[in-house]
């Protein structure tokens, strides 16, 4: 379909109407900190932030998730899925964050398929913003990514001056435009004027490194000194998974509230913890840390490409923002890339 | 575009009941199970090795290999399960009675790779609780109809003390009465009343030294135990990939998207949890 345009100052208008007919989810920013949120109008939403300190993928793999309600009275076993979910529009995410949503399909979308996660991405409609001002710790660029464009994203929305060029990515993204047609203009030039803005945005980035070799020296560096020298300075707090938009391993508990009713649930965990891998016999196959810290960039880096054939790090720089020690994936990527592996 | 319509949500267990109990040794159970619905027990057709996801409603979920064999699962209409007492969740399992409820989803994971063990004989190496994947196997050859399809069959196997032998009534009466089938049962140290053989089971397997002539081996048992059997093995002249092992590593999903279980690229639950040797040579050790 071809592209559109959308006034700025209609946007606001158009999120309100938006609102009016699905669940609106987009960034508000809460005490500086920006967050997404679901919301009732669009009050608040924030255009100019840089990215979200936590990634929306909570709202396909929340952190804490019903799986089912039960009970147990009078020793019969009944069962409750919850409700699918509302159709959905996603506003504003950036495009590492939209590779993170293709990343996380490979993995919830296999053999068997996860309807908890497919619910909720098969309803929501994904409008993405291009970014004109990386951080420093973005590197999107370094892992094959691109700040200003958004394969998989169903509109993607750029910031062209007085208007966003709209690119229609989708028939999801198509129907939205017609559905809301009263908001877009058709493309006059602008996509020539995108052209400058990917070049302005391109010279921004301060961390420009690539994954070649990375994958094929990752292959043979199993056993390398490296990761225990890497590892000393983990605490093992886990914030690099928590707020990776890629992560997605879970825990599956229950909770009793009176002993014969109550929810099994999963919530995020990490790989980061040693009870993650540790066995009720004791037996633990990443004892210490060296292990844990060697499975996480590899599986970001090497096994993510072995298995799905992409990989799990999108440069958002998250982990590197957050890490209380600054351990950081991208540092990894260029030790990586200069270590000795035969060492 | 990842869709899911009318797609079954796999991680809803089925409610079953607990029909019978064996004790087996001090800390494991074999618990006899039947799903509610009827459809679902007949649809339950696990293949050799495989596992499930056992649920105690409220309590917690864990995988637990299938040790009951297709034929008899079949003929029988119940699954088997034999669980050691180890954490929270199997303490709980092992205060059950008959008629309590429980919930199962599966069958998931690789099959022992029966097709290719046909025509071959067979040598089963098993330690503690490590003979219940082992049990699936080993009942499904020794099925009157599939005996003839398999050579000869000989099975090691060892537990801490007596009192630790699982399956004492396979052991000791129902294996050594099928055809072409020898049981080598060893405790770890002597014991009033035991005159069997006395000693660790990889130390055992190469005193017994069993020809790797025409033959695959198939282990389970604690992870030390699988170590000095498969250097054993390699040591009497077992290639790679007439080695056969199932893995454990803690599981949630069963189904390869809770993260926990992997051994490089590879989960365990989908991925295995039976590995030829051949296969775990490729990935690091880290199980």
């Amino acid at each position: 379909m071809a592209n559109k345009t959308l006034k700025k100052d209609q946007v606001v208008s158009l999120l309100n109407k938006v609102a009016a007919t699905y669940q609106l989810i987009a960034p508000v920013a809460d005490d500086s900190v920006v967050m997404f949120k679901p919301l009732s109008s669009a009050e608040g939403v924030v255009f100019d932030y840089v990215n979200s300190v936590l990634p929306p993928k909570d709202y396909f793999f929340p952190q804490t998730e019903q799986m089912f309600k039960f009970s147990t009275r009078n020793n019969q076993i009944v069962i409750n899925p919850p409700d699918p979910v509302k159709e959905r529009v996603l506003f504003g995410i950036r495009p590492c964050d939209v590779q993170s949503i293709i990343a996380m399909d490979k993995v919830f979308d296999r053999e068997y398929k996860d309807t908890y996660y497919l619910d909720k991405r098969a309803k929501t409609t994904i409008i993405a913003v291009s970014c004109t001002e990386p951080l420093p710790t973005c590197f999107c660029t370094s892992v094959g990514g691109s700040p200003t464009s958004a394969p998989g994203a169903d509109l993607l929305l750029t910031d062209v001056g007085d208007v966003y060029l709209v690119e229609v990515l989708s028939e999801k993204g198509e129907a939205f435009v017609q559905k809301f047609s009263e908001f877009f203009g058709n493309e006059n030039g602008e996509g020539a004027k995108k052209a400058e803005v990917e070049k302005a945005v391109a010279a921004k980035f301060v961390r420009t490194t690539s994954l070649e070799g990375v994958k094929a020296k990752l292959d043979n560096m199993f056993e390398h000194p490296y990761w225990e020298r890497l590892a000393r300075k983990c605490l093992g707090c886990a914030c690099c998974t928590y707020v990776c938009p890629t992560c997605h391993c879970f825990d599956i508990c229950d909770f009793n509230s009176n002993g014969f009713e109550g929810e099994r649930f999963r919530c995020w965990d990490s790989c980061m913890f040693a009870d993650y891998t540790r066995m009720a016999g004791g037996h633990n196959p990443r004892p210490t840390k060296k292990e844990r810290v060697r499975n996480r960039f590899l599986h970001k880096l090497k096994y993510s490409w072995d298995r799905y054939g992409l990989g799990h790090c999108v440069g958002c720089g998250r982990c590197s923002r957050e890490c209380p020690v600054n351990l950081d994936i991208y540092t990894v990527i260029s030790d990586v890339k200069e270590v000795d592996a035969n060492v | 575009m990842p869709m899911c319509d009318n797609c079954q949500n796999p991680l809803i267990p089925h409610p079953a009941t607990i029909t019978k109990i064996i004790d087996e040794t001090p800390d494991v159970k074999t618990f006899q199970v039947v799903f509610d619905d009827p459809e679902i027990q007949k649809n339950f057709r696990p293949k050799p090795g495989q596992v499930a996801q056992f649920s105690v409603i409220g309590v917690g979920e864990a995988t637990i290999s299938i040790t009951s064999a297709l034929p008899r699962i079949i003929k029988e209409n119940m699954v088997e399960f034999s669980i050691k007492k180890v954490g929270r969740l199997t303490t709980v399992i092992h205060e059950l009675e008959v008629g309590s409820k429980v919930a199962i989803r599966g069958p998931y994971g690789t099959h022992f790779p029966y097709e290719m063990m046909k025509g071959k004989d067979l040598l089963f190496i098993g330690g503690g609780i490590g003979l219940a994947p082992l049990r699936s196997l080993i009942d499904f050859v020794l099925d009157e109809e599939n005996r003839d399809q398999y050579g000869k069959v000989d099975i090691i196997y060892g537990a801490r003390s007596k009192a630790d032998l699982c399956f004492k009534y396979d052991l000791f009466d129902r294996w050594p009465k099928c055809k072409d089938t020898n049981v080598y049962v060893t405790i770890d140290r002597e014991e009033p009343g035991w005159d069997g053989h006395v000693g660790f089971v990889p130390s055992y397997l190469e005193e017994l030294n069993p020809s790797p002539e025409n033959r695959v081996a198939i282990t389970c048992g604690p992870p030390i135990m699988i170590k000095f059997v498969l250097q054993g093995l390699e040591k009497m002249g077992y290639k790679d990939d007439q080695v056969i092992t199932t893995l454990e590593l803690k599981m949630k999903c069963g189904i390869g998207k809770c993260g926990r279980c992997n051994i490089g690229y590879k989960y365990v639950c989908v991925d295995g949890p039976v590995f030829s040797l051949a296969q775990l040579r490729e990935l690091p050790p880290e199980f």
